[in-house]
């Protein structure tokens, strides 16, 4: 195996030199560690700044005026206006699809951070990295995002060293702990990105800026938006299909979905959702559980 | 190795976790892949019962108010097609939920954040939830799809006790604020006094809110709603109109018999922190 640190900031090896541990544990979780066997051995992290390089390619609405063709097989729907020839101004056609770059940009970020953290764990001869965090910062307005992940290596003990890369989880303590005990061992942190850009055409943007019930539209009741219902459906879709895609027949669980959204230039949105989970093996059957015991606390 | 001095006879964890990991070595066995929103708590509490999750499941919509532009402005009694695009958004999300549990295979949705915003000329609806379903079940329930958002804890206790939830069931009411004549104002200046008309209109509103929510409910053969939220206020691109919008699970009696909920009592022997604050000392 190559050196780990090989790729690291030179203070990495130095620090991991010089002997004791650190953790980012909080004292309760440090000590269900200790009770599952997990004996903290580094305080491990990963760094990545990544540019933004989509802005050019993909900002622009359309090429030549005409909906653009999306390439390598991502979602895409093209919106044709009902009301035929009209003014200039009038917007024709709309368009949906996914911003594959951005998710790439995504994807590159946190695999790299990810990897990083992970040759430090390896580095330290760990298991596994457990409480994981996850965080994205804009550096300045410079179109630049810093990746940083961090967590705790910890090695199993009286286990054999692994040749397995180590595993991750977000969790740490007594929820890890009920992991385990529930049969289930953590696997990799998981994460996705969706980004789906939304492109309106006319009758997206009458509904929005408050043009529903006017007579030209054929009907004063309310109208569901359909454009943006579909693209906020199908950025949903593709990043639980993304989260999917990297369970390889485990299981994801305490899953969180985060979605923004925001509009880019004039009737022009973005709509981004970030999935993230742990990815859990089961290996034992669910001991049967009693029925739980309600209880009424006294304080 | 054994667990620590004061664990429990025949639990080491530590053995536990080592068995764990060394499975790491061998290739999913189940290839299920559900994926879930629970926390590892509230799967425990629904694996309790006889459940499991399924998928993270999702339903959405986003519906124009017609007229928006002079909607907000002036009027009086109720703001209808604020209410009918509140209900046509409601109702668009919920059976998308319900539509993606059904391709999953679960019975039912648990634990449906619901976040709603009312804006000038459109209402957005958001469903997320978990679809769970009876350890081993088929695929097709036998009564039907539930979507509630109850939690997975409140789910296990409604079951327990011999309940099953139904539906998330909604209703909402738009109404202009009413107005007094500058003669009335001036005239009730110095005084104490109810104003009725006010007063009227939104006790009539919050009413027309939960009727309609009980009216889905009783629409799909429920007892009853529980876990009502209500919420309520002016809009800030509307001063002059307020929205008040309730919602809940409708639940109805199972055939199963349940049992009474006996809650043990506990005393946590836990001191509570006091914190120091310089203030009493004054």
């Amino acid at each position: 195996m190559s050196d780990p640190l090989s790729d690291l900031p030179e203070a990495v090896g130095r620090r991991f030199a010089e002997g004791g541990f650190s953790s980012g544990l909080s004292v309760p979780d440090f000590g269900a560690c200790i009770e599952m066997g997990l004996e903290p051995l580094g305080f491990v992290q990963g760094f990545c700044a990544m540019q933004w390089g989509w802005f050019g390619s993909q900002g622009m609405r359309g090429s030549m005026g005409y909906p653009m063709a999306q390439a390598g097989g991502g979602y895409s729907e093209v919106f044709q206006c009902p009301h035929g020839m009209r003014g200039s101004a009038h917007r024709s056609w709309g368009q949906n699809f996914q911003q594959t770059q951005v998710e790439a940009f995504w994807t590159e970020g946190f695999t790299s951070a990810r990897s990083r953290m992970m040759d430090e764990a390896i580095a330290l001869g760990a298991h596994g990295i457990v409480g994981v965090l996850d965080t994205v910062n804009e550096i300045s307005d410079l179109q630049i995002s810093e990746f940083h992940l961090r967590g705790t290596a910890v090695r199993v003990r009286d286990a054999a060293p692994s040749a397995l890369v180590p595993w991750t989880t977000f969790l740490a303590g007594q929820r890890l702990a009920k992991v385990f005990e529930a049969g289930f061992v953590p696997v990799a942190v998981v994460s996705a990105v969706s980004s789906v850009r939304v492109w309106g055409y006319c009758m997206t943007e009458y509904l929005i800026h408050g043009g529903a019930g006017a007579s030209w539209l054929g009907t004063d009741e309310p109208q569901e938006i359909e454009q943006f219902v579909v693209a906020r459906m199908a950025a949903r879709d593709i990043v639980r299909r993304k989260a999917r895609g990297q369970l390889d027949g485990d299981e994801l669980h305490g899953v969180e979905l985060d979605v923004t959204e925001w509009e880019v230039t004039d009737d022009d949105w973005e709509v981004r959702c970030r999935l993230r989970g742990n990815r859990l093996r089961r290996f034992k059957d669910f001991d049967p559980l009693p029925a739980p015991r309600p209880t009424v606390r006294l304080s | 190795m054994s667990g620590p001095a004061d664990a429990p006879a025949g639990r080491d964890l530590a053995a536990e976790v080592r068995r764990a990991i060394a499975f790491l070595e061998h290739p999913p066995t189940r290839g299920l892949e559900p994926t879930s929103d629970l926390t590892i708590d509230e799967e425990l509490i629904v694996h309790s019962i006889g459940w499991e999750p399924v998928e993270l499941v999702s339903g959405l919509s986003m519906v124009s108010i017609p007229w928006s532009a002079t909607l907000w402005s002036w009027g009086q009694g109720a703001i209808t097609p604020a209410s009918s695009a509140y209900e046509m958004a409601f109702g668009a999300a919920i059976a998308r939920i319900h539509a993606q549990a059904a391709e999953a295979g679960g019975h039912g949705v648990v634990g449906v954040t619901v976040e709603r915003a009312v804006h000038a000329s459109s209402v957005d609806i958001t469903l997320t939830g978990t679809a769970v379903r009876p350890i081993g079940a088929p695929a097709v329930p036998p009564d039907g799809i539930f979507v509630s958002d109850l939690s997975a804890r409140d789910f296990a206790l409604l079951t327990i006790a011999g309940w099953r939830p139904l539906a998330l069931v909604q209703g909402a009411s738009f109404v202009y604020a009413p107005r007094r004549s500058v003669g009335a104002v001036i005239q009730q200046r110095t005084q104490n006094v109810e104003l009725t008309n006010y007063t009227e209109a939104m006790y009539n509103a919050r009413e027309t809110a939960m009727e309609r929510m009980q009216s889905m409910a009783l629409a799909v053969n429920a007892s009853g709603v529980v876990e009502v939220k209500v919420a309520e206020g002016p809009m800030p691109f509307a001063s002059h109109a307020v929205a008040f919008s309730a919602w809940g699970t409708a639940v109805r009696r199972s055939d199963t018999p349940g049992r009474r909920i006996d809650p043990a009592i506990v005393v946590s022997l836990d001191d509570p922190t006091l914190l120091f604050d310089a203030a009493n000392l004054e």
